[in-house]
Order: C-alpha cells, then structure tokens, then sequence
C-alpha cells in the first residue's frame, strides 16, 4: 500500500520536500516562503502608504513609503533567491532526474499561463468595449518602431527554441550563446519600449488624463487601454528577461545537460506566451485601433 | 464616526473572545498540554515530527508540510469566520426595529454599510476560499498518493499572503478612530463603480457639491476626499487573489502529476476531481478580478477612466466583477459538494451512487459558469436578447446541481445510515440546497428576477446556499476528519446540538429572509422605519426579528462548536485507527488508511506518552455514535 511508504518515507527522509534548506537539518521546514511572502504583503503596504501619504493626513510621508516599499521589494527578492537556491539550484546534479518533478514544474508553468490569459483578458475587454462604442480621435501608434520590436520578439522567440535544441542535442556552448541574445533582444525590445513611452508621454503628450487645477479630463479612454496592456506586458516582458537571465546564469555556471533542462523549458515556455500575447496586442491595439 | 463606538466595538469583540475562552479553559487545566512547544502537538503528530520540524513557533512560520499549513488556513478560516459572524450580528440586531438605534451611537447607516461590506468580503474571500483550502491542502496529497503538495514552499506562501490581505482589508476599521480620512469601505462586496471610484470616508460622493442647497453632480473626482479605506481594501483583496491562484496552480500541477502509481484519473476520488475543477475556475476568473481591482485603483487614484463614463462605464465593471463572481460562487460550493459526495456514503453504508456522473456534472457546472455571469445584470438595461441567452444557460446550470442532489438522495436511499454528526450536516446540507437552489431557478427567470432582484429574497436565496450548504458541508468535513487532524474525538453531544442549533438558526433566518423578499423589503439597508404602507412596516419588523433571533442561535451554536473543537482537541478521547468503523462497511478510504499507518509507525518509534492505549480507546466511543442511528 503506498499510504504505508508514504508514511514510512517521512522517516527516513526519501521524500521531504525541503531537506536542502534555510534552516537546515530540518526535512519540512523553510524561512523562504515566510520571507517572501512577509516581502510580497509588504509591496502591497508600500503601495497602500503611497496612497495614504498622497492623501495627506495620516502622518506618513512620500519617504515612509518609498522606504517600505524598497525594503520590502529587497526582502521578496531576497526570499526569492534563496528559495530558488535551495529548492533548484544548490543541489542540481546530486538531485535524481525524475519524469515526475519536470512533469509538475510544466504544468504548474501552463497552469500559470492559464492565469495571466485571464490577467491579460481584462484589458482587453476593456479595449474592445470601448471600441464597440468607437474610439474617437486617436494619436497614430502604429509605426516602424512598433514594426521592428515586434520582428524583434517573434525573432527571439525562434532564436530561444533554437537555444533550447542545441542544449538538447548538447552543444552547450550554442546553447549559452543563443540564450545570451535572447535575453539581448528582450532587453532592447524593453528599451523599444521605454523610448515609445517617453516618445507618448512626454513629447506626443498622449496621457490617459490630465489633471489640470485640481480639475481631472478624461482626455482619452483609448489611452487608458493602451497603457494599460502595453504596460501590463512590458512588466511581462521584464520579468520574462529576469527568468531567462536566471536560467543564463545557471547555464554559464555550468548547470544543464541534454537531459535536465527542465527550467530553460519552463523559463521558455513563459517567453513564447509573451510573444504570443504580444501579437495579439499589436493587431488589436496597434493596427485595430488605427486601422479599422 | 465615533471614537467611542469603535472602542465599544472593540470592548464587544474582546468580550465574546474572553467569554469563548473562559469556557474553553473551565474544562480543565489546558496548559498542560502546551500545543506550542517541542514539535507541537496541536498537529497531532509528535510522533516523528520533531525529526523533520523545529519545535515552538518557528515550526508554525517555517513549515512548508501540506498538513501543517492546511491547520494554519483552517485556524485563519475560523478567525475571518468569527469576524464576519460579528460584524451581522451587529447588522441583524439594527434590523431587528425598523429605526437607527443600535448602531446610532457607532456611526449610524455608514458604519452599518461599513458592516455589510466587510461581512461580505471576509466570508467570501477570507473564511469561503481559505476553509476550503485548508481541507485541500491537508487532505488532498493523502487521498491521491502523494507526499506533498507539488511545490511546497509556495503553498507556503500562498498561505502567508494571507493575514497580510486580511488586515489590509480590515485597516479601515482600525484606522478610523485615529484618522478623520478614513473609513472602512462602503462600497458592499461587488464595489460598483462610480460609487467605489468616488465614496468619502462619511460615506458621501466626492464626485458631486452642494451649492446653494442643492447637490449637483460633477465630473470631476475631489481625490483627497475619497475613502483611503476602500484602497487598502482593494489592495487586501488582490492580494487574498494572488494567493488563491497560487493554490489553484499549485492543486492543478499537485493532481495532474503527484498521483500515486495506484491513483488512476479512473481511481481519482470526488473531493479531489472537485477541487481540481475549482483550481481551474479560480485560475481563469481571480486574475481578471485581479486586473479589475487594479483598473479600480488606477481610477480612484490617477485619474483613469476605466469605468468612468467616457470609458467602459459601470456596465463594463459589472461584467468583468461577476465573470469573476459567478464562477466564485462555484468556487466556493464545488468543493462543500465535493466534501459532502465523499462523507455521506460513508454513513450511508453505501458507494456514492452514479460516481461518473457526480464527475461529469461537477465538470459541467465548471463549464457552465463561466456562462451565467450576466444574470446578475438582468436588472441593469442590458441588452433583453442577451439576457434571454444568460437566462438559458442560468437555468441549465441547475441541471447538473440536481444531478448531483438526485445522487446524494439515492446514495442513502435503502442505506445503512448511521446519523453521526458530519452525516447529520451532510442531510442537512441536502434540505437547504434544494431551497437555495429552487430559489435560484426563479432568480435566473428574468421576469421573476425583475420583481426580485434586490430584495431580501436574493439575499435568503445565496445564504441559503452559502450558510445552508456550504457553513454545513464544512463543518461535516470538519467533523469527519477531525479524528486523523486531532488525533481525537469530538464531543458527540455538543456536536449534535451544534447541528441543530445551526439548522434551526439557518432555517429561521433565512427562510424569514425569503418572505422578506416577496414583501418587497430591500436589501443592504440598515433601516425600514420610511415604509408608510399600511400593514408593511409590521410585516417587515416581525420577519426581521425572526431572522434576528435565527442569527442569533446560529451565533450560539457556533460558539458551541468552538468550544467543542478546542475542548476535544486539548482533551478529547483519543482515537484508533478506524474511528468510523469504515472497514466493517467495506467503504476504507486513503486518508483512513494513512492515519492508521501513522497510528502504527508511531508505536513501533517508540510512542508517545499521551497516546497510553490508543488501540482500546478508538473505537469505542465511536461504536456509540451508532446509537444515534438505532432504529436502523
């Protein structure tokens, strides 16, 4: 009965999930998750104390939560980190390679992915209701810039397959390689970015609203939907670099083989949804928006 | 907003923890079982867990076992619960006189708005989702096979995102007797947009002024008026939904790939086909909810124009809410039909009747509701051939609910049923679905939820549900599974006056509420003393002190089973191997199983010194919960 094994495993330790860990010597126990949860909440504090301090009145100033939330945004990173140490990286090659733990790690990536179409969607239906009842006037987004990142993000994503083959047929040094310019096309297509929004704002002064004397206009609910998704997938984008930066660490430090390369397929799986996500946000807002 | 009434508030609450505890402790002498130190006994499992655990409070902040962490979300459960449970019984004794009087002192109708909303928000986020993660994470590793969740640190976290998202959400109340701008929201859980966008701390619209006596409606936002309150609220509540969509994966890629080699999809029981469903419901609709609550933020903060007029507008917010909301409702019932499609066979002497398509119609329900969303927009003005479609499918939704009431009742037809507690909560859970779920089908007919909508009578019709079936499906669960959490047996006779107390209590309340409702009483208002028609205000007081007394049994059962739970687990009797005499039926179960095995491994480690004679002393008490079932 395997209820019996289960059971008699705990003894001896066979199966314990954090046996490699922060404090050691225990089999089910972990300062991570704690760290970096008590880190995550305390953004969400940070954020709340941003509002309150804006609002004036309850003696926390702009500081206050400038500090909070950098404090804790070290603390999730921190907690993060060792979490990722010690549950993947320390004890990479002494771990048995097993069909079951690859298995629950893409799955648990696809499952996650499920989520952020259901994060992504609401953007979306804001876009599409808005542009049921018509758009109105609305500044020319579409242009070569947007031309070249998005030829630049699908070309990533091939490059990044291309990556994840030459590891599995081996050749590390191509593997390394090709990874490395996948995470330098992300990190232009980041810059891409960062150059249209200041383009937008700053000198097109395309902004969701304006306050002006305390008196707010809704100057344009298309740019709320635009900024909205473009925004939600540049974090996207930013944290897939950080993925991949990860992966290109450990690959550098010499960590996968043919066989055990479960999170450069995780990390890559993550990059193509992006991609993905990012075509469908070109034809709806870029070339939707203008062109129809 | 009185300071005084937030202290006496405050006082009420401490009063009725230090009743609870005062209570508890007249049994015996509890410290001696010091639940906190040395590996802990408050998990049961001594036994070993000093190797794998440090000992104290650390063991608590650090652990990342599924079981550990499903006794902190059942803990955390019963805290929200108890809050929750406060904030309407202060509601339901207001309405039990048509004027303001209870509540005068403490703020008047805002603090009763403030009431509603939090009662709202903590049942359905902080105690609904978190209890029914507590009986998933202890129990489903044990039921497939598998060691452990399949990433364990972030079940971790998922867990300790909690409290933090609950005292975001409950900051405003705390906040309020020292700052001026500042209230708990008022916004009632679904936070329509522009009330949520634009509500002060008194509760009044920042988004109009008065001039010369009268109220004109503006279009701009007076942003440092707004209630800081409902932003801390909003960010608790995204916070509370990543940690849920945390656990659905985590229970999507735990079922998916953990099985052990003997657990089939063929062999994969009903509690465990039923969370999977919800983890994939709460993986499709949390995050939208996520996205907008953000959109809310951005809107009361920077002046975005997401459900402002000139954007989506109200009607948008309402989609995306309740294509969100509805599939929470089956979030939160999926799993109680899981609990109960698991427990009552095994009282009823008999395997669940019609097993594959228990299966099919949790799948189709799954299905479904991402489909019902707009009839809670019926009343709104959208498009009539819209909700003619939403209408259709809100009644086929009912299909499969009754496939499985039809399953459940042929279960125990011809049975061998024994009336042990969590099987009375399971037959009970039964009476009051099919008045929350008839209920229902009348609300989904679009002409009848005209006459309806917004009355008492929807409110009846969800507590109905929510009380009526899933409070009792998770307190069979509780019941049933409390020998292999404890290690002990529960005190039989409380547990039945627990139930009885419950079920009376549900039934008055709610039942009254339901009359309410064809009377025409409106929902979410914290006085009725404005009705002038002849006969109605009599009507409305006599139904609404039912109700009220009906809250008020329900408050004193609760208190019962509290007392019952920590008294039993400090000092229940401990049990065997097979409380439940489940083998004689020939109905074993895994997790049965799995406590046996711990029995046993533990007496060959050598034992433990509070566990003498845990052979001789199982079984009894539990042959003489039979009794209850004599005639049989």
């Amino acid at each position: 009965m395997s209820a019996t094994e289960d059971a008699g495993d705990h003894g001896h330790g066979g199966h314990l999930p954090a046996v490699e860990d922060f404090p050691r010597g225990f089999g089910e126990a972990s300062w991570w998750p704690f760290v970096t949860a008590i880190g995550g909440s305390g953004i969400y504090v940070g954020a709340a104390l941003f509002l309150l301090a804006a609002r004036g009145g309850f003696g926390i100033g702009m500081g206050t939560a400038a500090a909070v939330s950098i404090g804790s945004i070290g603390l999730f990173v921190f907690g993060i980190l060792g979490w990722l140490y010690h549950g993947f990286v320390a004890s990479f090659w002494q771990r048995h390679k097993s069909e079951q733990s690859e298995s629950k790690l893409v799955w648990g990536m696809y499952a996650f992915l499920g989520s952020e179409i259901a994060t992504f969607s609401a953007g979306f239906i804001y876009f599409f209701f808005i542009q049921a009842g018509g758009l109105g006037e609305i500044p020319d987004v579409f242009g070569s810039l947007v031309i070249f990142n998005t030829l630049l993000l699908i070309a990533s994503s091939f490059v990044l397959h291309f990556s994840e083959v030459a590891l599995r047929n081996g050749n590390r040094k191509r593997f390394v390689t090709l990874l490395g310019a996948t995470l330098l096309m992300g990190i232009i297509f980041i810059g891409g970015q960062v150059y249209e929004y200041y383009e937008f704002l700053a000198v097109k002064n395309f902004t969701p609203a304006a306050i002006a004397g305390g008196e707010v206009i809704y100057s344009n609910p298309f740019a709320s939907a635009f900024y909205a998704l473009t925004g939600l997938h540049g974090l996207h984008v930013t944290l897939g670099a950080v993925l991949l930066g990860i992966v290109f660490v450990r690959g550098l430090r010499g960590q996968y083989s043919a066989e055990r390369h479960v999170s450069v397929k995780t990390a890559a799986l993550y990059w193509h949804f992006v991609d993905v996500v990012w075509i469908f946000l070109v034809a709806a807002i870029y070339i939707g928006a203008t062109a129809l | 907003m009185g300071l005084s009434g937030e202290l006496a508030l405050t006082l009420l609450t401490g009063v009725l923890v230090l009743i609870v505890f005062a209570l508890a402790t007249r049994f015996d002498d509890w410290r001696t079982y010091t639940p906190l130190a040395g590996g802990g006994a408050l998990g049961g499992e001594t036994g070993y867990g000093h190797d794998e655990k440090p000992g104290g409070i650390v063991r608590w902040l650090t652990t990342v076992d599924h079981k550990d962490i499903g006794i902190l979300y059942g803990v955390y459960a019963i805290v929200a619960f108890a809050w929750g449970g406060l904030a309407v019984m202060l509601m339901r004794f207001e309405l039990a006189t048509p004027a303001m009087d209870v509540l005068a002192s403490v703020g008047g109708r805002a603090f009763y708005n403030q009431l509603l909303t939090s009662h709202g928000i903590t049942m359905l986020f902080l105690f609904g989702t978190p209890i029914l993660a507590a009986f998933s994470n202890y129990f489903i590793p044990l039921l497939i096979g598998a060691d452990d969740m399949a990433f364990p640190r972030i079940n971790a976290i998922a867990f300790w995102l909690l409290p933090p998202g609950a005292i975001l959400i409950w900051a405003g109340f705390f906040l309020a007797p020292f700052f001026d701008g500042i209230a708990a929201s008022m916004t009632s859980w679904t936070m329509y947009p522009p009330q949520a966008v634009a509500q002060t701390a008194a509760g009044q619209d920042a988004m109009s002024y008065e001039y010369a006596g009268r109220v004109i409606a503006s279009s701009e936002i007076d942003t440092a008026a707004l209630n800081a309150g409902t932003d801390l609220m909003l960010l608790g509540l995204h916070l509370t939904g990543v940690s849920a969509t945390m656990g659905a994966i985590n229970f999507i890629a735990t079922i998916f790939t953990e099985r052990g080699s003997d657990v089939g999809w063929d062999k994969l029981d009903i509690f465990s086909w039923t969370i999977l469903t919800q983890s994939a419901l709460i993986l499709f609709s949390f995050p939208l909810l996520g996205s907008a609550i953000v959109m809310l933020l951005l809107d009361r903060n920077f002046a975005t124009g997401f459900f402002a007029v000139e954007g989506g507008g109200t009607i948008l917010y309402q989609h995306l809410f309740w294509f969100f909301g509805h599939p929470e409702v089956y979030i939160l019932v999926l799993p109680p039909m899981g609990i109960i499609s698991y427990v009552l066979p095994r009282f009823s002497g008999r395997k669940l009747f019609g097993f594959k398509f228990v299966v099919y119609s949790t799948l189709a329900i799954g299905v479904l509701s991402f489909g019902v969303w707009a009839h809670h927009m019926f009343a709104s003005g959208i498009d009539p051939r819209l909700r003619a479609g939403f209408m259709a499918v809100s009644l086929a939704i009912a299909i499969p609910s009754a496939v499985k009431t039809f399953n459940w009742i042929t279960t125990m037809w011809n049975g061998n049923i024994r009336l042990t507690t969590p099987m009375l909560f399971c037959i009970g859970f039964i009476a009051n679905f099919i008045i929350g779920g008839v209920t229902g089908v009348f609300l989904a007919a679009v002409p009848v939820d005209l006459i309806l909508h917004d009355t008492y009578y929807v409110v009846g019709h969800f507590h109905y549900v929510i009380m009526g079936a899933i409070a009792f499906a998770v307190f069979a669960g509780v019941y049933y599974w409390f020998p292999i959490v404890s290690g002990r047996m529960y005190q039989r006779t409380l547990g039945k006056a627990h139930f009885w107390t419950t079920m009376v209590g549900t039934n008055l309340t709610f039942f009254a509420m339901i009359l309410l409702g064809y009377g025409g009483m409106p929902r979410r208002y914290a006085t009725y003393n404005g009705v002038t028609a002849e006969g109605i205000i009599g009507y409305f007081t006599n139904l609404h002190v039912i109700a009220t007394v009906g809250a008020f049994i329900l408050l004193v059962g609760q208190i019962i089973w509290l007392v019952n739970m920590v008294q039993s687990w400090l000092e229940g009797p401990v049990v065997g191997p097979d409380p439940w005499n489940l083998k004689e039926d020939g109905l074993p179960s895994r997790e049965f199983d799995w406590h046996a095995d711990r029995i046993e491994t533990t007496l060959a480690d050598g034992g433990e010194p509070a566990e003498d004679e845990p052979m001789t002393d199982g079984g009894e008490p539990v042959d003489a919960d039979d009794d209850a079932a004599g005639d049989e």
